[in-house]
């Protein structure tokens, strides 16, 4: 397990973002200027990376590069391509992670390799099965010292099948994370189910219902159904992979068509464009508050090491925001919060 | 026979010339506020750059140099900031101030900003004392025009430059026809050579090193002074025990460590410089029994971590590519920041 450093260094997997190696470095460079006690190790092709930090603003002091000459693309199948390239940029970065040449490791690229790459070179913390891919919502309240109008899901997608035990696990990872990033101190944690009472849900959901229960120390509210999501009833929420997917993906389809319609209404109709125009101020506020690229990205949980999977669309504001959030994780000793909150 | 009254000092074998602001002193005068505060400082609040009057009293040991100081601050000062560099141990052997006021009372407006027609002659007037052997090293920063008026004068007193362009300058650069009839007589009394060995550009606003590419690789920009004092060593100017004292103070007075150490040794291999000799060098002054290198506890961590540094690149950087500057279309850089965007007049 890591201690708390002094000075963190994030590793930050260069290619393979939507955006391109570029915007990568340029969030690794305002890390740089803006956070003097996080160092960045930018890992990737060494002559890219020279050339797009050269151009831009940064502090050479607090940044270093490792070279890797290959990269997984979004579009790539993660298994095969990590065992055609060993020596690609996410693998590389985990690797060093894990060799202690940084503390965590920020990713852009594909989620599959990235979460991948974790499990070959990180271990499990003891009491965890399963690695939990977490995410942020954005619902109607806020929550914590930070006042965060995102609540937690997770697992979204790293453990497609999760037994009662993941599920225990993953709620105390939540709490863990909500407590130490969103400064929340005693986050509210539920299980996602088809009804609030105890016994709704299959077998493993009511199975860890019961445990979580009994577990001193954690802010365990019950069941909770999929209206409650975007309500923000909770601060973390906890399914199992496949739940967590479909509910991500179908929460994100809503938005999308819920933006189209918009853009229909405004082309449509005079009156409709009048009306979102008079609204417009009121829409930007809300994009600003919701705005998934303050938040940085989401973590992979359950690994000693510290992994942030940023948006593969990110830009150089979420990639430093993601580089914060890693740092944060890792100065507040996540690991250990996690391995205390599992022995309790 | 008599003996003579004074015995002539040795002829200086190279010459270090140093800007004071931004790159000696940390200085801020980015708003009015910060410029009262400046102006009145006293000696024992003014602050140097981490590493600067180590490398400085370093480069001084050899006792064959000499330390020319052209600075930008007001004749007032002098006394202020004397006192100063006598606090940090530095001897100097010229220190030249702007005349500040006498520009004021004379309405030249634009020489109390400008800066190709203050340092430009300041130093090619200094250079035709200078024996014509005599190498120089010259420190700047990015704040200004240094990087362009410095290039400048190496390549005019190497003979790169022609008339023409210089008239073209100094026209540009907004230089009054006195300042520039002292550039003109000064230059045609150096003889021609090429003296200028290095250009060190300390980023003070953190410029991205590219923006000096077009002064090719004689300019280095620097984000600390362990950065140049690695290409010294490089360059045979210092030691490799001088380049770990200097190491040493900015560990143990600014906060530097084993990771800003590398990245910044890793950086200037990035740019291409060739710094692998230096490593072994410094390694090998880590080696035997000196009790001052005892004293330097970090030091055999960080030389690993350079090492790490020097193997993540892969393959080695090719070193940066030597080209002729192109002053005329560079002038912007020379220009007062306020003044970049205007179209400039020619000077009356």
């Amino acid at each position: 397990m890591v201690g708390k450093p002094q000075h963190i260094t994030i590793a930050f997997d260069v290619m393979g973002s939507d955006h391109g190696p570029a915007e990568v470095v340029r969030g690794a460079a305002q890390l740089s200027l803006e956070s003097p006690h996080i160092h960045a190790l930018l890992v990737g092709d060494r002559p890219v990376i020279d050339e797009a930090l050269a151009s831009i603003k940064h502090n050479g002091e607090r940044i270093s590069v490792h070279h890797a000459g290959d990269f997984v693309g979004m579009d790539e199948k993660p298994g095969e391509a990590l065992a055609r390239k060993p020596e690609s940029s996410v693998a590389v970065a985990a690797r060093l992670v894990a060799e202690g040449e940084a503390h965590a490791l920020v990713s852009a690229g594909n989620t599959g390799a990235g979460v991948l790459a974790c499990k070959r070179h990180f271990q499990l913390i003891p009491g965890v099965r399963r690695a939990a891919l977490a995410t942020v919502y954005p619902t109607r309240g806020v929550r914590g010292a930070k006042q965060d109008p995102f609540s937690l899901i997770l697992d979204v997608g790293a453990t497609v099948e999760a037994t009662a035990e993941d599920l225990v696990a993953f709620a105390v990872m939540g709490s863990a994370y909500a407590r130490i990033i969103s400064r929340n101190e005693r986050p509210k944690v539920a299980l996602l189910s088809n009804g609030v009472e105890p016994q709704k849900g299959p077998p493993r959901v009511v199975e860890a219902h019961q445990r979580l229960s009994q577990m001193p120390g954690l802010n365990f509210t019950g069941n909770v159904e999929g209206i409650d999501i975007p309500r923000g009833t909770v601060d973390v929420i906890v399914t199992d992979g496949f739940v967590g997917n479909v509910c991500l993906k179908m929460l994100e389809g809503v938005h999308d068509t819920v933006m189209e319609l918009a853009q229909y209404a405004y082309k449509e109709s005079l009156r409709w464009r009048a009306g979102l125009a008079m609204l417009s101020s009121g829409i930007e506020r809300l994009k600003d508050i919701t705005d998934w690229e303050q938040y940085g990205g989401a973590p992979i949980l359950g690994f000693d090491r510290i992994f942030i999977k940023a948006h593969g669309r990110s830009k150089a504001r979420a990639i430093a925001n993601a580089g914060k959030v890693a740092a944060k994780a890792v100065a507040n000793e996540l690991g250990t919060a996690i391995q205390e909150g599992l022995a309790k | 026979m008599s003996l003579p009254d004074r015995i002539d000092p040795r002829p200086p074998r190279r010459i270090y010339r140093w800007d004071l602001d931004k790159t000696y002193l940390q200085t801020d005068f980015e708003s009015l506020r910060d410029l009262f505060r400046t102006a009145f400082q006293k000696a024992h609040e003014k602050v140097a750059i981490p590493g600067a009057s180590a490398l400085i009293r370093e480069l001084a040991e050899q006792g064959d140099s000499r330390l020319c100081i052209v600075s930008g601050s007001p004749k007032q000062m002098r006394a202020v900031l004397e006192e100063k560099l006598k606090l940090d141990g530095i001897q100097w052997d010229e220190f030249v101030l702007k005349d500040n006021v006498g520009n004021l009372l004379r309405g030249r407006f634009r020489a109390l900003r400008g800066q190709v027609g203050y340092k430009l002659p300041a130093i090619l007037e200094s250079r035709v004392h200078a024996p014509v052997e005599a190498e120089e090293v010259l420190f700047g920063d990015d704040a200004e025009a240094d990087a362009f008026i410095y290039s400048l004068y190496a390549d005019l007193i190497a003979g790169r430059v022609d008339e023409r362009v210089l008239s073209q300058v100094l026209e540009a650069g907004g230089v009054y026809p006195d300042d520039a009839a002292r550039v003109q007589e000064a230059w045609k009394k150096i003889p021609i050579a090429d003296p200028v060995r290095r250009i060190f550009i300390h980023l003070d606003k953190l410029t991205p090193p590219a923006h000096f590419t077009p002064y090719g690789p004689r300019v280095v920009p620097i984000f600390n002074y362990f950065q140049a004092a690695l290409v010294l060593l490089a360059d045979g100017h210092l030691t490799a025990p001088q380049v770990l004292k200097i190491a040493v103070e900015m560990v143990q007075t600014a906060g530097h460590n084993i990771i800003t150490l590398s990245n910044s040794f890793q950086d200037l291999l990035r740019r291409g410089l060739p710094l692998q000799q230096a490593a072994i060098a410094l390694s090998q002054a880590m080696e035997g029994p000196n009790a001052l290198l005892k004293a330097m506890r970090p030091m055999p961590d960080i030389l690993a971590a350079f090492s790490k540094r020097l193997a993540a690149l892969g393959t080695q950087p090719p070193p940066p590519r030597v080209q002729a500057v192109d002053y005329v279309s560079l002038i912007s850089h020379a220009l007062p920041r306020t003044h970049k965007a205007r179209t400039l007049k020619p000077p009356t």
